[in-house]
């Protein structure tokens, strides 16, 4: 709960230089490739990048639909079938 | 309180909490397979409202693991959320009151954070946006929590229905929403390749999400080095 809050109570005052809200602007998209990068090829925690790897194969027709509709329900909802596909598919 | 703002907070907010349904429902049977009651279960969506944490506190309970652990490791991965809350400091600067901003900055998770963000890009904060946004979003986390915890009986094998992937199909979304120019590819290539190489040589950084941190500062840091291109 904290580092959510204490920011914005501490550094409203202050005026940021240029460069650090340049820094900052990048925060987003490097979080996001790191978190995506994880759950994709560590989904168990370790590195796992293989063919065997289901969670590869489901991010490839999840990201197609992610970049052509923009949206979080459908980007789910074809993530989360193809996932289930894949898994009754194998198992 | 301005009703617009909140309305649209809140309706900006749907495609979040329909993220969330799967996300918190699968947590929801986790927590009481783990043995966790119900009213516990959903206490910790009410107090935490984050889908990592959660997840990594959960794990550490199966393992039996001290209470420190799934603190400390609660601790770094939250980290990013001060990274968070920082960038969105010039945006909320001289439109929201420092104090309330704060408070609702409670509500800030990875999905309301991408969904705030693309909003501020072309419209200025207000506090009754973020209330709508982040109280909506918390709301639907809590429900979705309430009724995985209720109906975790009833389910024994949530990897059949593909609800694993739930979360990486949240982040591959957000990662797609958050960028704008062509540097924030190439940034966010350069932090997933190295979240990856950190996470693979110091295993420990991978599960406590360490070497995401360090991965991103390093990927911003490289980001302001670059000329656009």
């Amino acid at each position: 709960m904290l580092p959510r809050i204490l920011p914005v109570a501490l550094f409203s005052g202050l005026e940021f230089p240029e460069i650090l809200i340049k820094w900052l602007s990048y925060v987003a998209p490097a979080v996001l490739g790191a978190l995506t990068a994880v759950s994709i090829l560590a989904p168990e925690g370790q590195l796992y990048v293989s063919v065997n790897n289901m969670f590869i194969w489901a991010f490839i027709p999840t990201m197609l639909i992610a970049v052509k509709t923009r949206s979080l329900f459908w980007t789910l909802s074809v993530g989360i079938v193809v996932m289930a596909i894949l898994y009754n598919l194998t198992v | 309180m301005d009703r617009v703002e909140l309305k649209t907070g809140a309706k900006d907010a749907v495609p979040v909490v329909l993220g969330y349904l799967p996300l918190g429902f699968a947590f929801g049977v986790l927590a009481t397979q783990a043995g966790m009651t119900v009213i516990q279960a959903t206490v910790m969506s009410i107090l935490c409202f984050t889908g990592a944490g959660q997840y990594i506190a959960l794990g550490v309970i199966q393992a039996q693991g001290a209470v420190i652990t799934a603190v400390i490791a609660n601790l770094l991965v939250n980290v990013r959320y001060f990274l968070f809350t920082t960038s969105m400091v010039p945006f909320l600067k001289n439109h929201v009151n420092p104090t309330i901003a704060s408070i609702l900055s409670y509500g800030v998770t990875d999905e309301t954070y991408a969904v705030a963000m693309n909003r501020y890009q072309s419209n200025p904060p207000t506090a009754s946006y973020m209330a709508g946004l982040n109280l909506t979003a918390h709301l639907g986390w809590i429900s979705s929590t309430l009724l995985g915890a209720v109906l975790g009986s009833m389910v024994t094998n949530t990897d059949r229905f593909g609800l694993a992937f739930a979360l990486p199909a949240m982040y591959i979304c957000l990662l797609v929403l958050l960028i704008n120019r062509k540097s924030d590819v190439l940034i966010a290539l350069i932090s997933a390749i190295l979240c990856l190489i950190i996470g693979y040589a110091w295993p420990w950084s991978m599960s406590n999400m360490f070497n995401m941190v360090i991965a991103t500062i390093a990927a911003a840091t490289i980001g302001v080095m670059i000329r656009e291109f």
